[in-house]
């Protein structure tokens, strides 16, 4: 009886030996045995995969250098062969002005030193209102402004979206005070950023942005795009 | 304590002139209303009251331009138009330094108008706290580590026990057989006595060590079947990212920061840029919060300090990727978000109200998220997809005639095309991914 206490002794620290040893095992950083090592990180590139180390071959100057990018400036994706769609996305012909470069972090931007926000005032939007293509553009405009502007000037534009009713985020203005801003202004500001505004060149292009300047401007005027709106007329 | 009658007198005079400042307060309520409405309209976009942003703080300005030795007067022709305030005060050259974005001119505002609104910004109190966001908890995490700390300790100090009681066991044994009178056998190892009494107890042994390979057996199968998932991967980020704070509290959409998810394969990781469109302004509350921000203001090269500013200075954020498909599975973000209209909720969860960076959910928790549908595999197997396939309702067995997309085409063609066949697919009264050819081997594996 007393030698099998000791066995049981001995069969127990052995068992919890082996459990300490696995349990420091375990990295947070790794997902877990695989079958195929290879099959998971091939040599195709792939976004936000770290590639320092290729099926064994280290790679030391991309080992941890490389995260997120935005695309390099001027650099257009392909947009097909119609040439109105590929005209409108051509990259944008007014660059940002030199201090932008310290106010908005623009590094890689070709700036000027002549101010061409006030340049754009006569540009006109390229996409043109019309009763057929209302509809679409108005819902496209909706769902962006929803993703990518809501948070902070308001589904209704009037500045008072989630981010500054919670108080994290002050001095949005409301878009009826911003009537005297052209459409080519307002395309200025959303594609190189105003005043505490970024930059949104990186997550929207300039289709999305010249929707999204329709969009705002209904918030402005309800009647906008219908005959009895003379912004329509003007647009059109 | 004696008052003198003059301190007295000055006490006194020292209320009165307090009651007269309240009256004077609280009369022109109508130009503090004023104030306000006009701050909130003309200057709010750039300039807060206590903390420098575009513009630098607007709180007790007058008497910061008093002090510096500007001009009487010069700061309302600086907000008619800073041109002509820097043409005739040297001190509004100064400010007009303070940072490289001009202000816009509003000549519009009249005198009075300006002095409400400095009146109205003087009047107000710096809020000790706002109510930002929630803080940041890491307490949980390190709970947690600190546990399986304890347990290591405890399973040491247990081993040690064990020892030292088998010592003393041994000793006494030899001591019991001494006073007995027996011959002491030294030579009895463990394993020798192991040996005798395994011989004695046979049977049990046998029967032991059956069940215990029988057992690692199984053990092993069970685990063989684990190789390969994810379920709870969590890897470490480089910024501890409250989703909760982000998506939750300040209801920002997921398809803001993660915006190619309508139009790519991958859903994408927002670049610095995008964090610093809102993080320009918010720097952090808490210690916690503000040493989290930093490491964006370090990657984006910005200065927060004054008016802040980019230095160039920009260095990598390296974020660890957390759902990695085999290179023989396609999978497309574009394709269930953009074609398929599918939530994010149904394959990453609540992210609105995790406290934490991503991590692969488990089945249980996707189940629990109010609208998605029900699935029982394991999270990131092929099981999974294709049962969400089979369960995903295209549509009730009519069609939108107004799409004209490939998969309303290949939907009209089956309409038109096998009744009998479409009759069978309508039986549960849907039709599903699959059975528009969402079970297709060559759709993922090519």
């Amino acid at each position: 009886m007393k030698i099998k206490f000791r066995v049981i002794l001995s069969i127990s620290i052995i068992a919890v030996t082996t459990l300490m040893f696995v349990s420091c095992a375990s990295d947070p950083d790794s997902s877990g045995l695989e079958y195929m090592p290879d099959m998971y990180r091939s040599p195709a590139i792939e976004p936000y995969v770290d590639y320092g180390e290729v099926r064994g071959r280290e790679n030391k100057d991309l080992k941890l250098k490389r995260s997120a990018m935005i695309p390099p400036s001027g650099t257009i994706p392909y947009y097909g062969t119609d040439s109105a769609t590929v005209a409108l996305m051509m990259p944008y012909a007014r660059k940002a002005n030199v201090a932008m470069k310290s106010t908005h972090g623009m590094y890689d931007a070709v700036l000027t030193k002549e101010n061409e926000y006030d340049f754009a005032l006569a540009d006109k939007n390229p996409l043109k209102l019309t009763s057929d293509n209302m509809g679409d553009l108005f819902d496209t405009g909706k769902k962006l402004f929803t993703a990518n502007c809501a948070h902070c000037h308001g589904a209704k534009g009037n500045g008072n979206g989630p981010m500054v009713v919670s108080g994290a985020y002050v001095g949005v203005p409301d878009y009826a005070n911003l009537t005297n801003l052209s459409d080519g202004q307002i395309f200025y500001s959303i594609y190189y950023g105003k005043g505490m505004m970024g930059a949104h060149n990186s997550l929207l292009d300039k289709r999305e942005i010249w929707t999204l300047v329709h969009y705002i401007r209904k918030f402005q005027d309800t009647d906008y795009g219908t005959s009895q709106s003379a912004k329509a007329l003007e647009a059109n | 304590m004696k008052i003198s009658s003059s301190q007295m007198f000055r006490d006194i005079s020292k209320w009165c002139f307090g009651a007269l400042a309240l009256l004077l307060f609280t009369g022109p309520f109508k130009a503090q209303a004023q104030g306000d409405a006009l701050f909130k309209a003309k200057c709010a976009t750039c300039h807060q009251v206590f903390k420098d942003g575009t513009g630098p703080k607007l709180y007790e300005v007058r008497q910061k331009w008093t002090d510096g030795g500007a001009a009487e007067g010069s700061i309302f022709q600086w907000v008619n138009n800073w041109k002509n305030a820097v043409a005739i005060d040297p001190y509004a050259k100064t400010v007009s330094n303070w940072s490289e974005t001009a202000m816009s001119a509003f000549p519009e505002l009249s005198k009075e108008q300006i002095t409400s609104i400095f009146d109205w910004v003087d009047s107000q109190e710096q809020a000790t706290t706002k109510n930002g966001g929630d803080p940041l908890s890491v307490s949980a995490v390190e709970q947690e580590s600190s546990l399986s700390w304890a347990w290591i300790i405890m399973g040491v100090i247990f081993v040690v026990i064990i020892l030292a009681v088998g010592g003393v066991r041994r000793q006494l044994k030899a001591a019991s057989s001494e006073m007995e009178g027996k011959a002491i056998d030294d030579d009895m190892t463990y394993t020798d006595e192991l040996k005798q009494w395994a011989w004695a107890n046979r049977k049990v042994v046998v029967v032991g060590i059956i069940s215990i390979v029988l057992g690692l057996v199984v053990a092993l199968f069970l685990s063989l079947y684990s190789v390969g998932l994810v379920e709870n991967y969590q890897p470490s980020q480089p910024i501890s990212f409250p989703h909760s704070v982000h998506a939750g509290t300040n209801a920002i959409d997921c398809k803001y920061c993660h915006n190619s998810v309508t139009k790519s394969k991958s859903a994408g990781l927002p670049t610095v840029n995008v964090c610093m469109n809102c993080h320009k302004q918010i720097s952090g509350e808490t210690p916690e919060q503000q040493e989290q921000i930093q490491k964006i203001y370090d990657a984006a090269g910005y200065d927060p300090s004054g008016a802040g500013r980019y230095t160039g200075d920009t260095k990598e954020i390296i974020w660890n990727r957390v759902h990695v498909l085999p290179d023989h599975v396609y999978f497309n973000h574009s394709q269930h978000v953009e074609v398929g209209g599918v939530d994010c909720k149904q394959c990453h969860g609540d992210m609105e109200k995790m406290m934490e960076t991503a991590k692969v959910q488990t089945i249980e928790d996707l189940n629990k998220v109010e609208g998605n549908i029900q699935l029982s595999k394991t999270t990131l197997t092929m099981g999974w997809c294709i049962e969400c396939h089979k369960e995903k309702e295209i549509s009730n067995g009519t069609l939108d005639t107004k799409k004209d997309g490939y998969y309303d085409e290949i939907h009209k063609r089956l309409m038109d095309g096998d009744k009998e066949l479409y009759g069978k697919y309508l039986e549960d009264g849907k039709v599903t991914v699959m059975e528009l050819g969402g079970w297709e081997c060559a759709k993922c594996h090519y």
